[in-house]
């Protein structure tokens, strides 16, 4: 379960570019949901995800995961309890490493690096498995370096590496946004399969509005570093793309511009 | 090229091949290019040499050795982990510092003189062999252990994650690594073997100098990707050891050079730095010109 309370986080802070990215932003995550997040560019999503894995220090606020605070932690040591898929394909994986390597790296997750065998035959077993649980005959390449594999390939062997290890919470961060729509599909569709699977509490970023509405049980819209709509799923079923562009415009009168093209159109 | 010369080229490639295992480290798998092997060099051969002449088993005086250059290399890790300075940068300043550390550590003086201490290579000398090849044996000895030692290393946990720091830290930073330990610990290490390869050079010569370590990293660098050329491979122990090849090959060709006299124009050894460093261009520079070289091919045949 993920508390967020009073978290602000401020850029070039105390001069005259100031720019606040979060605003006293309130969030509660319950065990097992899943959360799709919306919002226009600089509304402060990635600003919000950055924080929670610690690879952005907040100005003011507490993270709380599973009752522990763990605002002051170091991002690798939040890595223990927190899977996460980044957008850019390539940074999820190590190219110039196999892809049983990167797994194994990933199977280490949160553990302390010893001089004990970086990979065993017993979990390179494991890992053929899982990797045929993908369906993209990645079980047969085992040994190959993960720079072979396509984007979505690679996309697909982050999320399974994010969840190798059972995470208290999963972040993904417009995971499918540089992938071709085809492809954006059978990584969305694979996320929500591993999410229901293990019944992982996960929080992903989208700019695609039909995204944040097919998928997730929960839909957050942010606007200049709050929450300015969340919908529960019941609600959240009932809605419409169009819905949903009436529904922001209503909450935020003054504001123009705030749902952008790509949102709509993607 | 004289048996002499030969025999001598070949122990030079193999002494200079630790530290290119060391430079190894930390450019090809930190993706760190670290200056302080031209300190630390040095340093492993001075605090050996000081230890020998105050009465140090020569084989005992390589620790404390490969533990200074250790230090040296933690200083490096630090000033650009901790302390935000770009890694180069880092480097040269502990580099620089190390200038004056290494004649403090000789005592205030520019160089000691081992002529007549007791060195590593005593006991195979004393056994019956030709001279060419006894350092040679103990060199091939010490080289064979150091890699084997480097392949187990990458090869465990920490290795691996190693090699991911250099590749891709935001990766495995979310993989729960500290990229901050790793990479201290890992120039720590790679400057551990230069520092031994600087005590072992020192004891074979009989001298540890202040300046012997100017133009380490080119050599090592040199070494690198002339292994590469020759060997090439993926498997991290072919590669390893086409680091030490590299560095014998490198040896030998520089002794070809100075029994080399084109036009009636010999080259003399301190010439040797400006045919290393303009290697080093070519080696780095030719992988990228073949390929545009090789684009350009392509949008012709396109085009044809």
């Amino acid at each position: 379960m993920l508390k967020v309370r009073g978290l602000s986080k401020y850029f070039a802070r105390g001069t005259a570019n100031e720019l606040r990215a979060l605003c006293r932003l309130d969030l509660d995550v319950r065990p097992g949901e899943f959360v799709s997040v919306i919002g226009s560019n600089g509304a402060g999503k990635s600003t919000l995800l950055a924080c929670i894995a610690g690879a952005a220090i907040p100005d003011e606020g507490r993270i709380v995961l599973d009752g522990t605070d763990i605002t002051g932690w170091p991002e690798h040591r939040r890595a223990g309890r927190i899977g996460r898929v980044f957008q850019d394909p390539l940074l999820g994986t190590c190219a110039s490493m196999t892809i049983e390597e990167n797994m194994a790296l990933a199977q280490r997750r949160g553990r302390r690096r010893t001089l004990r065998a970086g990979i065993t035959r017993a979990e390179r077993a494991r890992f053929r498995e899982a990797l045929g649980s993908l369906d993209l005959g990645l079980d047969r390449r085992l040994g190959e370096p993960c720079g072979f594999l396509s984007g979505g390939q690679r996309q697909s062997l982050t999320l399974l590496m994010a969840t190798l290890v059972r995470p208290s919470l999963l972040l993904l961060d417009e995971h499918t946004a540089a992938l071709d729509p085809r492809t954006a599909g059978l990584v969305m569709r694979l996320t929500c399969d591993v999410i229901e699977r293990d019944r992982l509490t996960a929080v992903m970023i989208t700019h695609n509005m039909q995204q944040a509405l097919s998928y997730g049980q929960r839909l957050i819209m942010m606007h200049r570093g709050e929450v300015c709509l969340d919908f529960s799923a019941e609600e959240k079923s009932r809605l419409t793309v169009q819905d949903l562009i009436y529904h922001f415009h209503a909450a935020n009168p003054a504001v123009q511009g705030a749902v952008s093209d790509r949102m709509i159109l993607s | 090229m004289s048996l002499y010369a030969f025999s001598g080229a070949i122990e030079l490639g193999l002494a200079y091949g630790l530290m290119a295992l060391g430079v190894y480290l930390t450019f090809r798998v930190l993706d760190f290019p670290d200056l302080t092997v031209d300190g630390s060099l040095t340093l492993g051969a001075a605090v050996s040499a000081v230890c020998v002449t105050k009465g140090l088993n020569p084989f005992l005086s390589l620790l404390p050795a490969m533990a200074a250059g250790f230090a040296a290399g933690t200083v490096t890790g630090f000033l650009t982990t901790k302390l935000k300075i770009l890694h180069l940068l880092a480097s040269i300043l502990t580099m620089t510092a190390l200038y004056s550390v290494n004649i403090r550590v000789m005592g205030g003086r520019p160089n000691i003189a081992l002529v007549g201490m007791p060195t590593v290579f005593d006991p195979i000398r004393s056994l019956d062999v030709s001279p060419f090849l006894a350092s040679n044996i103990l060199f091939v000895i010490l080289v064979s252990a150091v890699i084997l030692a480097l392949v187990w290393l990458i090869r465990t946990e920490y290795g691996q994650a190693l090699l991911a720091t250099g590749a891709n830290p935001k990766m495995i930073t979310s993989l729960g690594v500290n990229t901050n330990f790793t990479v201290i610990t890992g120039v720590g290490i790679s400057n551990s073997l230069v520092a031994l390869s600087g005590a072992l050079i020192a004891q074979n010569q009989g001298i540890a100098d202040v300046g012997m370590g100017v133009g380490t990293i080119v050599a090592g660098l040199a070494s690198i990707v002339i292994g590469e050329t020759i060997l090439g491979g993926r498997r991290i122990a072919v590669v390893i050891l086409s680091v030490v090849m590299g560095s014998v090959v490198y040896r030998l060709a520089i002794a070809a050079a100075l029994s080399f006299k084109p036009w009636g124009i010999a080259f003399q050894p301190s010439d040797l730095k400006l045919l290393t460093a303009a290697l080093v261009v070519a080696a780095l520079v030719l992988p990228r010109f073949r390929d545009s070289l090789r684009r350009k091919g392509g949008k012709a045949a396109r085009d044809a």
